[in-house]
C-alpha cells in the first residue's frame, strides 16, 4: 500500500487512475458507495413510477365510485381482479358485507365493526407497499457520507504511511493519495444526498396517499353503516 | 423493482462513463518559472542614524560636512563651520554684510561728486553738530560756567563760529571738484585747537586754582573730541548699519572639517535607544541611592514605574512621575514614595552619553523592588 502514493507521484490522477491506485479497503468502500447509489436510484425510480401510477388509480376509482354506479356491481366487476390501493380497500369492505349478509347476521354493530376492521387490515397492508423500501432510502442517506469518510480516513493514513516510506513530504507525494481518499468521501456524498432528497419527497407522498385511503375508508364505513341501518331496521320492525 | 434496477445500472454506467471521459487527467498545474528573489535584511539603524555631512552634496563612502577653513580652536565641537564659538545656529551667510559695506562706502563718495549742494547741507549739520570743539568747550564750560562763566563763552563760542561759518560758507562757492571730505577733518581741528587754546589759556588762572581736574577732564574729553572729530569726517548715520555690520558673521558651528563634503545630516545621531550597561548604569545609579525598607507587606509584585524628564547635563526637569502596580496599597505608597526620593537624590545623572541625548531626555525606569532587597 505504501507503494501507491509513490507510484502515484509518476502516475496520471484520471478518477480511474485513483480508482485503481487506491487500496483494497478504501476500493471496497467506493464499491459499496456505487452500490449504494444504484439501489438508492433504482428505489427512487421504482417509487417514482408506482406513486405515479397509484395516483392516477385512486383518481379513476373515485371518479367511478362516486359516479352513482351501484355498489355492488362495481363489487362484481372489481372481484375479479389484483386490485390494489382504494379498489383494495372497496374490495375487502364488500366481501365482509356480503358474507355477513348471506350468513344472515344479527348485530348490526358487530358487522360494522368487522367491516372496519376488514378495511384497516387492507389498507395497512397498502400503505406498506408504498412506504416499503423508503427506510433503505433514509439509511443510505444518513450512513453514505460516514462510509465515505471511512473510506477517506483509511486513504490519508495510507498516504501518511506513504510519505513515512518516502522520508519526502513532497506535495507531489502527498497528493494523489489525499485525492484518491477524497474520492470515497466524493462518492459517498454522491449516493448520500439523492437519497435523502427522495426519501423526504416519497415518505410525504406515501402520507398523502395514505391520508387518501384512510379518508375514503372512513366515508366507505359511513355509507355502508348507513346502509346496514337501513336494511336491519325493518327486520327488526317486522319482529 | 427489477425495471427501476436495471435503469438505475443503466444511469450510473452511463454517469460514470461520462465521468471517466470528461473528468480525465486534470490538467496540472504549470509554475512558471520566476527568478528567486534575494531578500537581505538590513538593520533599521542605517537609516536613522545619521552621520554628520553635508545635505546637498553626493554620497561618499563616509559623511563629511562641508570643509571649513580656520584651523581647529575649539575642542570637541560639535556643529561644523568657521565659528569660534561652536552654535547650534547654521552659519549666516558672510556675503551679506559685504555687500552693505560696498553701499554703504560709495554713498559718501559718490555723493560730493555729483552733487555739491547736498554736500554743503550735510557740511553744515556736520559742522554744528560735531565740530567737536564746541562740545568739548561746552563739556568744559558747564563745569566752568558758575565759576567763570562769563569770561570763557562768550570768547571761544564767538571766534570758531565765524571761522566755522567762514568755513561754511567758503567751501560753497569754493568748487565742485574739491573733495568734501578731506577739508572737512582739517578745519574742525584746526578750529578746535584755537577753541582750545583761548579757552585753556583764559581760564588757565582760575581753572589751575580752582580744579586741575577739570582740566584733566576737559583735555580727555577734548581728545575723545578729537578723535571724534577726526573720525566725524566719516560718519554718516547710515553707515552706523555698515560699521555693526562689519563683525564677522554668527553662526555655525566650531568644529573644523578637512574632508571634501559628502552626503550627510545637519550632526551625527547615534542609535536612538540607550544601550543595556547605560540603561543599567542609569538603573544603578538610582537604586544605589535607594533604601528599601525590608518586609513591607504586600510588597510583592509591586512593580514601580519611574519616568522623568532630563537635561543635557542629566538634571531632573520638574518632578519625575512615579506610578506603581501591584501589591497592598500601603506597600505601594511606600515604595512610591521611597523610589521618588532615591531619584531625587541620584540627580544628576552624570553617565549617560551627551550624543545620545535625544533617547535619554525622557527616561522611563522600571524596578521590581522585590528584587532589590
Amino acid at each position: 500500500m505504501e507503494d501507491v502514493g509513490l507510484a502515484a507521484a509518476t502516475h496520471d490522477v484520471s478518477l480511474w487512475a485513483l480508482f485503481m491506485q487506491a487500496g483494497i479497503i478504501v476500493k471496497l468502500v467506493m464499491l459499496g458507495l456505487m452500490g449504494a447509489s444504484v439501489w438508492t436510484w433504482a428505489i427512487v425510480i421504482d417509487k417514482y413510477v408506482s406513486f405515479g401510477k397509484a395516483r392516477r388509480q385512486f383518481d379513476q376509482f373515485e371518479q367511478v365510485f362516486w359516479s352513482g354506479q351501484s355498489l355492488e356491481e362495481l363489487y362484481r366487476t372489481l372481484a375479479e381482479r389484483q386490485n390494489t390501493g382504494l379498489s383494495a380497500i372497496f374490495v375487502a369492505a364488500m366481501r365482509e358485507w356480503k358474507k355477513s349478509f348471506e350468513r344472515g347476521a344479527r348485530s348490526p354493530i358487530g358487522l360494522q365493526m368487522r367491516i372496519d376492521r376488514a378495511m384497516d387490515v387492507t389498507m395497512a397492508r397498502e400503505s406498506e407497499t408504498f412506504e416499503g423500501r423508503l427506510g433503505s432510502l433514509a439509511t443510505i442517506g444518513s450512513a453514505a457520507p460516514f462510509i465515505g469518510l471511512f473510506g477517506t480516513v483509511v486513504g490519508i493514513m495510507t498516504s501518511f504511511q506513504a510519505i513515512a516510506g518516502s522520508k519526502s513530504t513532497n506535495l507531489a507525494v502527498v497528493a494523489p493519495g489525499i485525492a484518491e481518499a477524497l474520492l470515497a468521501t466524493a462518492i459517498g456524498l454522491v449516493a448520500a444526498i439523492p437519497a435523502v432528497i427522495a426519501y423526504n419527497k416519497f415518505s410525504a407522498d406515501a402520507g398523502k396517499l395514505s391520508a387518501r385511503m384512510e379518508g375514503f375508508a372512513d366515508e366507505f364505513s359511513g355509507i355502508l353503516s348507513r346502509q346496514i341501518d337501513e336494511k336491519l331496521q325493518p327486520r327488526q320492525a317486522a319482529q | 423493482m427489477k425495471g427501476s434496477l436495471g435503469t438505475s445500472l443503466v444511469l450510473h454506467t452511463v454517469a460514470l462513463g461520462f465521468a471517466l471521459v470528461s473528468l480525465g487527467t486534470p490538467a496540472s498545474f504549470d509554475v512558471a518559472d520566476v527568478e528567486a528573489l534575494p531578500v537581505d535584511i538590513i538593520p533599521v539603524e542605517s537609516i536613522t542614524q545619521i552621520q554628520q555631512g553635508d545635505k546637498k552634496a553626493p554620497l561618499a563612502e563616509t559623511a563629511a560636512p562641508v570643509p571649513t577653513t580656520k584651523p581647529n580652536i575649539v575642542q570637541d565641537a560639535e556643529n561644523a563651520g568657521d565659528n569660534e564659538v561652536d552654535l547650534k545656529a547654521p552659519p549666516t551667510p558672510v556675503q551679506r554684510p559685504i555687500e552693505t559695506e560696498v553701499a554703504a562706502a560709495p554713498e559718501k563718495t559718490d555723493n560730493p561728486l555729483p552733487n555739491p549742494t547736498t554736500e554743503t547741507n550735510t557740511i553744515k549739520e556736520i559742522v554744528p553738530e560735531e565740530t567737536a570743539p564746541k562740545p568739548t568747550e561746552v563739556a568744559a564750560l558747564p563745569e566752568t560756567k558758575p565759576e567763570i562763566a562769563p569770561e570763557p563763552t562768550p570768547e571761544p563760542t564767538p571766534e570758531p563760529a565765524p571761522e566755522a561759518a567762514v568755513a561754511e560758507e567758503l567751501p560753497l562757492p569754493d568748487t565742485i571738484p574739491v573733495p568734501a571730505a578731506r577739508p572737512r577733518p582739517e578745519p574742525p581741528k584746526e578750529q578746535a585747537k584755537p577753541a582750545e587754546k583761548p579757552a585753556e589759556k583764559k581760564p588757565e588762572t582760575p581753572k589751575a586754582a580752582e580744579k586741575p581736574s577739570d582740566k584733566k577732564v576737559a583735555d580727555k574729553k577734548q581728545e575723545t573730541a578729537k578723535s571724534t572729530s577726526s573720525k566725524d569726517s566719516d560718519f554718516n548715520a547710515d553707515e552706523i548699519a555698515a560699521l555693526l555690520n562689519k563683525q564677522e558673521a554668527s553662526g555655525g558651528g566650531a568644529k573644523r572639517s578637512t574632508e571634501t563634503a559628502a552626503l550627510g545630516g545637519k550632526k551625527t545621531t547615534s542609535g536612538s535607544s540607550l544601550s543595556q550597561s547605560e540603561m543599567d548604569a542609569l538603573r544603578g545609579q538610582i537604586q544605589n541611592n535607594w533604601s528599601i525598607i525590608a518586609g513591607i507587606e504586600g510588597a510583592d509584585g509591586v512593580i514601580i514605574t519611574v519616568s522623568m524628564k532630563l537635561d543635557e547635563t542629566g538634571a531632573i526637569i520638574g518632578r519625575p512621575e512615579v506610578t506603581a502596580t501591584g501589591g497592598s496599597d500601603t506597600a505601594r505608597r511606600t515604595l512610591e514614595g521611597s523610589a521618588l526620593r532615591a531619584v531625587m537624590r541620584s540627580a544628576p545623572f552624570k553617565n549617560l552619553p551627551v550624543e545620545k541625548y535625544d533617547a535619554w531626555s525622557e527616561v522611563v525606569v522600571n524596578f521590581d523592588p522585590s528584587e532589590m532587597l
